[in-house]
């Protein structure tokens, strides 16, 4: 039963070896014209360890590795810091959710921010946030 | 039938029986086993796991040899040449055969496979070792790696290693860290066969060519040469091949030469060609319907031949919707999804191998189980694999890109300025077979009865529930500022308390906080175990696991009884850490 099987196995992979189409890797898609915030942005989180700040935006397509970008200081005008975190663009979504770690804030500090997004080549999507202010713990 | 099963069944215990036998004294007699390990690192049962494995191999391999036996020689016509008729069976079968040959290795006490057997998908086959010290010990025991045992299922898919600059994303290679680029062959499945059998802690021979002095005198040379050409194994080898071959590599004795066995030009020359064969044969098997057999639940579903329970249908949406799985699990869908909408189009491809051929820093904290942080003093050899201890960090893509400590040299000069982007990422393995276990044993998951795996690189997490959750919970209220083993009290490790990522560098933020529900987690599992092979047709050998299922306890909380505290950390060591280009931001 075994011999057999393994006979029939055999046959089986010639077949479907034979019939294997070419590996598919994430499809990069379209590049939305206009990126825009459906959700916050707004702090995930804020405590003595971490910082995370998150937000929902259409899919803005293009590199499926993207980063949300946040530009930050403590001077509103003045948002010259920044920390970015990567994410895989869901070609089936249409909406897409980035999330930004902070791990070097000061502690008890007040920071502004605003947010953006790029691909992975850098190209910003511009996206049009809001500042926003929160104060580490 | 029944009665072949019982046979096949005797035939195992009396293999085991008779090696245990045999191989009783040798291990008692040995003068010296490398065990720098505190206790409790090893799990008491290593020496009659490693036995068991063995015997396990060992009846595989007859059973690939009676195959052979049986098979009608091809025949070699036309032009090109080429192998009629039984050619793809003939170099399928010689891959088998070298896979399970513990020949391949300087004590003839390892295989390929002994990391690797068909029952786990081709990864660990070991349970308590999964549970304890994550890497699989060597030739020379107990040297022992860094990481766990990938799957071979569905590895030979994956592209030969490209910067796409477009994209600014690397894609393909084998290993968790890409290292086997395929730059040469073409085809990095058939180069991470070149690496375990002159891996210092795995095979360990120290030099290539002592695959094609071990092959000069296998069971199945004549099938090699069938294969590869008549002659392809004559390599005049000197007298003192032997000595040199059955002494582990990295023993003081080589100090850096990778080619002690003093060869001519050209014989060297065909023990290179040898040793690529052996590369393009292993890939061949792993390609084979025997390995790689597009036979899983979820391949019936594609085909219309198999309905989903509610569970795994719930499942396989919250992969591709709210678990955001598929964004780097590719499962081969594509339509743009409306809020509310379900995809229910009909697959891109037929065999979607569940990866998206990239890497990822999924945040995993520093396992301090891992025997690499404790292989720190020389061997009876002299070697000693990590002399940095707990100083080591796992930089995955990264360390690779620098031909960093631990990893092997990067063919592609161009790449190297790229490491501080990659530091901390892993390989996104296929999901494929993440389930399968022994016919035995119907889970990975407690209270079984299950077989006890070990998931992403450094073994962290003990079950699939334990994955979606870490996936689904990292960032939220459960992340803990702490190392393994320094959970707050009131808090449970795995459940709700995450300890920091080892390398918080490129940490991939698709994930950590899904929102998922308990059920919903559940679910996932559900969909994940469709993926395993053997639903459509019997996964070949997966009937030849002889060692225990285990029982009770709660996936949530499965292996937590093995964690132990990590000591302090050291900074990381300058030879990883310190490599240029350095990591940004510095890793502490």
């Amino acid at each position: 039963m075994i011999r057999s099987f393994l006979k029939t196995g055999m046959t089986v992979a010639i077949l479907v070896t034979s019939l294997l189409a070419v590996a598919q890797v994430s499809p990069t898609t379209k590049k939305a014209a206009h990126v825009r915030i459906t959700e916050g942005p707004e702090l995930e989180r804020n405590d003595a360890y971490l910082v995370i700040v998150r937000w929902t935006s259409n899919n803005p397509g293009g590199t499926p590795e993207h980063y949300g970008v946040v530009h930050y200081g403590t001077n509103p005008t003045e948002l010259d810091q920044s920390a970015k975190s990567p994410i895989r663009l869901n070609p089936g979504h249409d909406y897409t959710v980035f999330r930004v770690r902070m791990d070097s804030l000061k502690r008890r500090t007040t920071y502004y921010y605003k947010v953006d997004s790029m691909g992975d080549n850098g190209d910003p999507d511009g996206v049009r946030s809001p500042v926003r202010r929160f104060t580490t713990q | 039938m029944r009665l072949k099963t019982l046979s096949a069944g005797a035939i195992v215990v009396l293999i085991a029986l008779g090696y245990t036998i045999v191989t009783y004294g040798q291990q008692n007699s040995s003068p010296s086993v490398y065990n720098p390990y505190p206790p409790g690192i090893l799990p008491p049962n290593l020496n009659s796991e490693i036995h068991r494995v063995l015997a396990e191999i060992d009846f595989i391999e007859a059973r690939a040899l009676e195959r052979w036996h049986k098979m009608k020689p091809p025949i070699l016509t036309g032009q090109p040449p080429t192998l009629q008729n039984t050619g793809t069976e003939a170099v399928e079968t010689l891959g088998e055969l070298l896979n399970f040959d513990k020949q391949m290795s300087p004590k003839r006490n390892e295989a390929c496979a002994s990391c690797h057997m068909p029952y786990a998908a081709f990864s660990g086959p070991i349970p308590s070792v999964n549970l304890t010290m994550i890497a699989y010990p060597g030739t020379e025991h107990f040297r022992a790696g860094k990481r766990t045992a990938q799957r071979y299922t569905y590895a030979p898919f994956f592209p030969v290693l490209q910067y796409n600059q477009e994209q600014a994303l690397f894609y393909g290679g084998n290993f968790w860290d890409s290292r086997a680029t395929g730059y040469q062959l073409r085809n990095p499945d058939a180069e991470q066969a070149q690496h375990p059998p002159v891996d210092t802690q795995e095979m360990g021979f120290p030099d290539t060519a002592c695959i094609a002095f071990r092959l000069q005198h296998s069971p199945y040379r004549r099938l090699f040469e069938e294969v590869w050409g008549k002659g392809s194994l004559d390599i005049d080898f000197p007298p003192e091949t032997e000595e040199i071959c059955r002494t582990p590599g990295g023993a003081a004795i080589f100090g850096t030469n990778a080619t002690p066995i003093p060869l001519s030009p050209a014989d060297r020359t065909h023990a290179n060609t040898v040793y690529d064969h052996w590369g393009q044969s292993l890939d061949a098997y792993e390609q084979s319907v025997q390995v790689s057999a597009f036979s899983s639940k979820f391949d019936a579903f594609l085909k219309g031949n198999y309905t989903m329970t509610a569970d795994e249908m719930a499942g396989y949406k919250l992969f591709n919707g709210k678990g955001n799985c598929n964004s780097c699990h590719v499962d081969g869908l594509g339509t743009t999804l409306k809020p509310g909408q379900v995809d229910t189009s009909t697959p891109a491809t037929v065999n979607p191998v569940f990866s998206c051929f990239g890497s990822a820093n999924e945040g995993l904290p520093l396992n301090p189980r891992d025997a690499f942080y404790y292989q720190t003093k020389p061997d009876p050899y002299g070697f000693t694999a990590n002399p940095y201890g707990f100083g080591y960090r796992d930089l995955g893509l990264g360390t690779f890109l620098r031909s960093g400590f631990g990893s092997a040299p990067n063919p592609n000069a161009s790449w190297r300025k790229l490491a501080p982007s990659v530091d901390g990422q892993m390989q996104v393995s296929s999901a494929r077979n993440v389930a399968m276990t022994p016919q035995q044993c119907s889970t990975t998951e407690a209270p079984g009865p299950y077989f006890q795996k070990e998931f992403f690189h450094n073994g962290y997490i003990k079950s699939l529930k334990q994955l979606v959750h870490f996936y689904n919970t990292r960032d939220t209220a459960f992340a803990y500022p702490v190392t393994s083993g320094h959970c707050p009290q009131g808090t449970v490790e795995r459940v709700n308390c995450w300890p920091m990522p080892e390398v918080k560098n490129n940490l991939d933020m698709t994930t950590g906080d899904l929102g998922l529900t308990d059920k919903e987690e559940d679910q996932i599992v559900a969909f994940l175990q469709t993926l395993t092979d053997g639903f459509t047709r019997p996964y070949p050998n997966r009937d030849t696991y002889t060692g225990a299922c285990m029982h009770g306890g709660s996936s949530k909380t499965q292996g937590n009884e093995f964690l132990i505290p990590t000591p302090e950390l050291p900074p990381c060591a300058d030879a990883v850490c310190g490599v240029s280009p350095v990591p940004s931001p510095p890793i502490p």
